[in-house]
């Protein structure tokens, strides 16, 4: 009984020492990838939200949105940085309108996101896009894009936590990277950009934790943006 | 009645009982003052025309310039005080790269002549918390010609900020004669080769001085090979065509 | 960066019909910079087991040497020849023996037992065996491995069609991985024998 009573006495409550600090970023993870055909843009990114432990804050919170009749952009990062970029091209684009009367075509909004980002340059926005659309003749062209505004245009491009699963298997299938006498120049048409998105991130689902839920596929062609939507794994 | 204007005359952004900026009038009519500018859109591309007064014997001819380019798709003519033209020109051409810069395209013409027109009416006071920047109204007119995805445009920029778009506008001492000589002479699908004699000979008419390769000056901007200023020999060519 | 990732390798393997395969990249690195380009990475076991071990560079060669000894002892005391399972449980008990002082190292071994049938398994640093059906990968290309074989690879290929997949998976996963590349070398493991074949690949 007295050791029980020393042992009570001699306990002391630990100070508890509280942090205020703020910490302005989030990775919310999942993936988006960008496929460019000959007519048509492939964009397609994962639903689900998380923010790096084990827990999902949403199971359907897009991450791709349309921004006009002929572009797409897919984000990765931090969920709220990326609506803000969004809206932030939504507000150029229709500025645009106001002051030449016409719509921005889609190098030129590709231009205007590679700014946006880039007047962030000390205080970035955690988003990394890929940002889709078709140029004034018609053709596909995807763009990637660091926090910072580095551009790039390139024929498919992965983004997030299952990027490094992707991006090998996208060179492989639609650059036909190693592929002895297949034609590295050609471009995967629309079903096959269908099928290759829908396979790989069914791939990516299998060993990333942070993909998963629900796929939203954009496509972007001379009719305007189609939207198809597949089910991925809830594990 | 304009006798008593005088009170109005003052205050360079002060409307008279009638309504009217008489400053701002009075800029317009100083356009009048300065030598003749020539603008001809065809569907190949528009010429830009212009005279040069060679005052003195003594003075370099080269040493006038009425026609600059503002990007490498659009160029522009000016009569009348062609010193203001310089900060028109310079907003023009920085607003032009700015563009590019920010859009990797063009700039429109439109737009590019909206853009100068917006410093037009800049003079005065100043609002609350702004520095004015000017005392005065412009006292020039520019002749903005370029070429975008609506095809050859040539548009007419006033000190009042207002701007037209013309298919053939004349400016300047002799624009009377000349607009009128244009309306007879100008029918939409002539072919550029032919708008480049037709300005030189209009010009040819309202000109004091005998026309030569030395007192005008000419420039195209066509889709092919943008903004072009005639050297001595081109415009020779062209007057040998007259 | 983890000692792990110091040297850089990439090292597949995968089940095929009555098959496996085995294969790596050859560069050895220290960090950026590139030392050697012919670095072997992938041993023979036996005539029908191999081993890829990926990780620090003076690990791969003395566990190689050390299993190379065990596996000799054993073919003297047991006068046969050791199974591929049977070697994956030594090698797990060496690396064990170090469990607070472990070799840095990822093995992966593949081979065919005395029935032909295929076996393939993946261990950590401390010989916690992670055997698989499918595919097993390790080193710094890992993730890229996984993604490519997640989506190329499928049950029941011949030695030809297996030796195309693994080729493909490997060859597109060490272009996206700085740190190995420069060449790679397959074994394809069959009841007939092992047909070795070297890849060129990008050298940068």
């Amino acid at each position: 009984m007295s050791s029980l009573l020393s042992h009570e006495i001699g306990y002391s409550a630990p100070i508890e020492v509280h942090n205020h600090g703020f910490s302005p970023y989030v990775n919310n993870e999942g993936t988006s990838l960008g496929i460019c055909g000959e007519d048509f843009v492939l964009v397609a990114s994962d639903t689900r939200q998380s923010n790096g432990g084990y827990s999902i804050n949403a199971r359907r919170s897009p991450k791709a949105f349309e921004l006009s009749n002929r572009t797409v952009i897919a984000t990765t990062g931090c969920a709220a940085d990326a609506k803000q970029l969004v809206e932030d091209m939504e507000q150029r684009a229709q500025y645009y309108v106001h002051k030449h009367g016409r719509e921005m075509s889609t190098p030129a909004m590709a231009q205007v996101l590679s700014q946006l980002l880039y007047t962030r340059r000390f205080f970035p926005y955690y988003v990394f896009p890929i940002f889709a659309g078709l140029d004034a003749k018609g053709k596909g062209a995807v763009y990637n894009y660091d926090a910072i505004g580095n551009i790039e245009c390139v024929s498919h491009y992965a983004y997030g936590s299952a990027a490094a699963l992707l991006q090998p298997f996208l060179d492989n299938q639609i650059n036909k990277a190693h592929q002895r006498g297949a034609d590295t120049t050609a471009k995967p048409s629309r079903a096959q950009a269908v099928k290759l998105a829908i396979d790989a991130f069914t791939s990516a689902t299998e060993r990333d934790i942070y993909t998963g839920d629900w796929l939203e596929i954009f496509i972007v062609d001379s009719e305007g943006v189609h939207k198809l939507t597949r089910e991925l794994k809830h594990d | 009645m304009f006798l008593t204007r005088s009170e109005y005359d003052r205050g360079v952004n002060t409307f008279s009982p009638e309504g009217r900026l008489f400053q701002v009038e009075y800029a317009i009519e100083a356009i009048k003052l300065g030598s003749t500018a020539i603008g001809i859109r065809t569907l190949e591309g528009v010429i830009l025309a212009v005279e040069k007064r060679i005052t003195s014997p003594l003075l370099v001819a080269d040493s006038i310039e009425k026609i600059l380019e503002i990007d490498s798709h659009i160029g522009c003519a000016m009569s009348g005080l062609t010193a203001d033209s310089r900060t028109m020109i310079e907003h023009a051409r920085v607003e032009a790269q700015n563009h590019t810069f920010t859009y990797e395209e063009v700039i429109p013409v439109e737009s590019v002549t909206q853009a100068v027109c917006d410093l037009a009416l800049r003079f005065g006071e100043g609002a609350e918390g702004q520095e004015s920047t000017m005392s005065r109204p412009f006292g020039v007119s520019l002749l903005i010609a370029g070429v975008d995805e609506r095809g050859p445009q040539l548009y007419h920029t006033d000190p009042s900020g207002t701007f037209l778009h013309y298919e053939a506008k004349a400016i300047g001492a002799g624009s009377e004669g000349a607009q009128t000589e244009l309306q007879e002479q100008f029918h939409r699908d002539m072919a550029l080769a032919d708008a480049e004699v037709l300005a030189l000979k209009v010009l040819k008419q309202v000109m004091e001085e005998k026309l030569s390769n030395t007192n005008v000056q000419l420039a195209k901007v066509t889709e092919q090979s943008g903004y072009h200023i005639y050297s001595k020999e081109e415009l020779q060519e062209v007057i040998a065509r007259m | 960066m983890s000692i792990m990732e110091y040297c850089g390798a990439a090292i597949v393997a995968m089940v095929g019909k009555d098959c496996v395969a085995i294969a790596s990249d050859k560069r050895l690195g220290q960090q950026q910079l590139t030392v050697d380009m012919e670095f072997q990475k992938v041993f023979p076991i036996t005539e029908r087991t191999y081993i890829g071990l990926s990780g620090l560079a003076t690990d791969v060669k003395t566990l190689h040497d050390r299993l190379r000894m065990r596996v000799n002892l054993y073919k003297h005391r047991e006068e046969r020849v050791i199974e591929p399972k049977t070697f994956t449980h030594l090698l797990s008990h060496m690396l064990y023996e170090r469990r607070f002082g472990s070799y840095f190292i990822s093995p992966v071994v593949a081979g065919l037992d005395k029935n032909n049938r295929p076996y393939i398994c993946a261990l950590d640093t401390i010989g916690c065996i992670d055997s698989s059906s499918d595919f097993v990968v390790c080193g710094t290309a890992a993730t890229n491995l996984y993604g490519a074989c997640e989506s190329l690879w499928e049950p029941d290929l011949g030695p030809e069609e297996l030796f195309e997949t693994i080729s493909q998976t490997l060859l597109s996963s060490i272009d996206r991985d700085a740190m190995s590349g420069w060449g790679a070398v397959v074994h394809i493991i069959t009841p007939s024998g092992v047909i070795t074949r070297d890849l060129k690949s990008r050298m940068d």
